[in-house]
């Protein structure tokens, strides 16, 4: 091809993609123009994808459409009081909240939620041309109401996944060691056993040689329910332990005597190996919820561990925060034998597939506004920078875009792992009543961790107080 | 009759922001107290149960506990900041070098915002990165863990609101020694009083109405302390530390039990004004004979 002619061509594709973007400004430009000067109140929980949100996506928007974006970044606890007393109220404050996947339950049985669907179905003259429901991953099922009508526009979506360090699991000498010590390669653990004979050999070998590393690490605060989740959205599950041990088909069963499997076998072994761990992590573990985990692994304290995917980037990636920069790889977790096959049949699955949409409440004032900002963060061309940023992917497209399959790279094929096995994973329980029955039997789970109360006795108290809260809100019978 | 008037109405608008701000928040906590009320039970309407979620009361073992670990704390921190307060006051009555730079830095406590203290003690003693645990591994091979112990975890939260509210008590105590007129003292030196006496007989008497009036601002605050507490323990390890503030936080907002979460306030609202009024009449009663 001839210079002029790839002049040419690059030229028409310069007025071509300047003309779409034009033609996007002007419909953003004209649909804002009822609502320029308004302000629009957002409340999220402060994470690196919410960050992003209020740092540059509101900012972008604000300054296309005149319409103010306010988002307020608190505290994983702070948020949820805030949200709910707002649409409890029905004070009106925020026009967006940040919904995360497990907490669409509780909301969808209150009618909080605006449908967006039927919103933007209602209003023509509102819905973007580029916004499409189609172009979401199935994650966005997660958000949907029976009647399949979305009520909430996917932002986040990661799992819980198992890091490990590449630099240690690649090394001669320690492979060697590992080998003499254990007669098999170093490699990610597959099964619990495996887990946890890495986890001991690491422990003990960053003992010996007087080094800050253990061989695994735990997100078992001892009064903070970060742990009560990590026991069961990521170790339950891959015992075979699923949404929570209660049967919601069997009149919310969760004891075994009632059909339920909250204080089954299989929990029990699952609550031992998990405590089992918990004894060789960092001594910091049992004061550590989802964050310090993410930085105990920064710090290059821990061989191995699961870690929530929405710390994956900056831990693999921001050497101003990570001494592991570049020596993260990623796994399936290790699992009970039959737990694959009900997880690739729909039986059940293997961890915590997570995240979180925006939705707009009943109660909001600004209800259109509202929604041109969520389309607005919904569009195919805002996904890959935000991916970067943050390690999250909600849109399909959005894994083939150069700068995602880049940091793919550096995230030891995370990306990959989300698209390829990210159905292996799943949300929590479609349970109305999630807050209530967590906090129901936390107690009693803390006094596990703690040893007043044994493992079997403990899960015995907590499918008791399970069964308990529920009758008392009245879901069971 | 005229001046009647324009007293009422000069106090209007006081009297409104208290029935606005208050007495009606009381009124409806006090109604709510009587309903079982969660929104997201299978029936989210407010139902009424009479003193349902007062028998229920009686009977929960985590408010029991909670109420236990809460008296715990509020006596060791009060008499805690009540002594501490009251040396550093005496201190603080005399010249020493650099005593207005220590005034200042001592004071500075006040003036940080309780979720603030709270992060900062649980960076500080948080295992392995905390200066706290370090330093007592360090120098007498202590294994702190705030995580694992419940007794560490309690004495660090004492250790905490000491640390910031003993300036509280210190200034209100300056303030009334600086206060107290100089002739008992020059009287009781004349007669051979010794030092225990003049404090026993004089000083303690004198100041009494200052120390009432701080230990009423103290044990109402600790009763009711949430923040520094989540942010240092989370109300753990177990129920450690799940003092009744907190708990009732944990009733009310992630458990939205709203009418069980309003039974409890108002016991402890009435629990507080008895044992304020309990040490109004010990603390008076051998003033008054």
């Amino acid at each position: 091809m001839s210079f002029s002619l790839k002049a040419g061509a690059s030229a028409l594709a310069i007025l071509l993609s300047a003309g779409a973007a034009l033609a996007d400004d002007a419909f953003w430009k004209k649909a804002a123009e009822p609502y320029k000067g308004m302000t629009l109140r957002g409340v999220t929980e402060a994470t690196p994808p919410s960050n992003y949100i209020s740092d540059v996506i509101a900012k972008e928007f604000e300054e296309l459409t005149g319409i103010r974006v306010e988002i307020e970044t608190t505290s994983w606890d702070q948020m949820y009081t805030k949200a709910i007393q707002d649409m409890e109220a029905g004070t009106g404050i925020y026009d967006m909240v940040y919904i995360e996947q497990d907490i669409i339950y509780a909301y969808l049985s209150r009618d909080f939620l605006v449908n967006t669907t039927q919103k933007l179905a209602d209003n023509a003259a509102l819905k973007a041309p580029n916004y499409d429901e189609a172009n979401f991953t199935t994650f966005a099922n997660y958000f949907k109401g029976d009647n399949g009508d979305l009520f909430g526009i996917p932002m986040e979506a990661f799992i819980k996944l198992y890091l490990y360090r590449t630099d240690l699991f690649g090394d001669a000498d320690i492979q060697a060691a590992f080998k003499e010590k254990t007669g098999r390669d170093l490699v990610p653990a597959k099964t619990h056993a495996e887990y946890a004979e890495i986890a001991q050999f690491f422990t003990d070998y960053g003992q010996a040689n007087d080094m800050e590393l253990w061989g695994t690490t735990a997100q078992a605060h001892t009064g903070h329910v970060a742990s009560w989740y990590e026991y069961y959205e990521s170790v339950a599950p891959t015992f075979g332990v699923y949404n929570w041990g209660i049967d919601a088909d069997n009149n919310y069963a969760a004891s075994v005597e009632n059909g339920g499997q909250m204080n089954s076998p299989e929990a029990l072994a699952a609550m031992e190996w998990w405590l089992s761990m918990r004894d060789i992590a960092p001594p910091e573990s049992p004061a550590s919820t989802w964050t310090e985990v993410g930085t105990t692994f920064a710090a290059g304290r821990a061989a191995q561990g699961l870690v929530y995917g929405e710390n994956a980037a900056w831990i693999a990636s921001d050497e101003s925060k990570s001494r592991v920069v570049g020596n993260v790889g990623v796994a399936l977790p290790p699992l009970a034998e039959g737990v694959m096959a009900d997880a690739e049949s729909g039986a059940g699955y293997i961890g915590y597939y997570d995240g979180g949409a925006f939705g707009i409440p009943v109660t909001s004032k600004n209800k259109e506004a509202a929604i041109l900002f969520l389309q607005y963060m919904a569009q195919e061309e805002v996904q890959p920078g935000w991916a970067v940023a943050a390690p999250r992917i909600t849109h399909t497209a959005t894994y083939e875009a150069p700068e995602v399959q880049a940091m793919n790279e550096e995230l030891g094929g995370y990306y990959d792992l989300l698209r390829d096995q990210g159905y292996l994973f799943a949300g929590a329980p479609p349970y109305p009543f999630h807050a209530q029955v967590r906090e129901a039997t936390a107690p009693i789970f803390f006094n596990i961790l703690l040893g007043e109360v044994s493992p079997k006795d403990g899960l015995d108290q907590m499918a008791a107080a399970a069964e308990a809260e529920l009758k008392n809100l009245g879901y069971r019978k | 009759m005229q001046s009647n008037r324009m007293g009422w109405i000069l106090l209007a608008p006081t009297l409104f922001l208290l029935g606005v701000f208050g007495v009606v928040p009381f009124l409806y906590v006090l109604w709510l107290a009587f309903q079982r009320w969660n929104p997201f039970g299978a029936n989210p309407d407010i139902v009424y149960i009479g003193a349902d979620n007062f028998r229920r009361l009686v009977f929960d073992a985590e408010f029991l506990a909670s109420v236990g670990a809460t008296s715990g704390f509020v006596v060791f921190a009060v008499v805690s900041e009540l002594i501490l307060g009251y040396f550093l006051a005496q201190a603080l009555m005399k010249n020493f070098p650099g005593k207005a730079w220590f005034r200042t830095i001592h004071t500075l406590p006040l003036i940080v915002a309780p979720i603030v203290v709270g992060s900062v003690w649980r960076l500080m003693t948080t295992p392995s990165i905390g200066i706290i645990p370090h330093l007592l591994d360090e120098w007498f091979g202590f294994q702190m863990n705030i995580g694992t112990s419940a007794p560490t975890a309690f004495l660090l939260t004492i250790i905490m609101d000491v640390w910031h509210w003993t300036p509280l008590v210190t200034l209100t105590l300056i303030a009334a020694l600086v206060s107290l007129p100089p002739d008992p003292f020059e009287q009781a030196q004349i007669d051979g009083a010794s030092k225990s006496q003049i404090f026993w007989y004089i000083t303690l008497p004198m100041i009494q109405p200052a120390i009432l009036a701080t230990v009423f601002i103290r044990l109402m605050d600790a009763l009711r302390t949430v923040d520094e507490v989540w942010m240092l323990t989370g109300g753990g390890p177990g129920a450690a530390t799940r003092y009744v503030g907190l708990h009732i936080w944990k009733i009310v907002f992630p458990k939205t039990d709203y009418g069980y979460g309003a039974t409890i306030s108002v016991v402890v609202l009435y629990l507080t004004i008895v044992v304020c009024w309990l040490l109004y009449v010990a603390l008076l009663a051998p003033r008054n004979k």
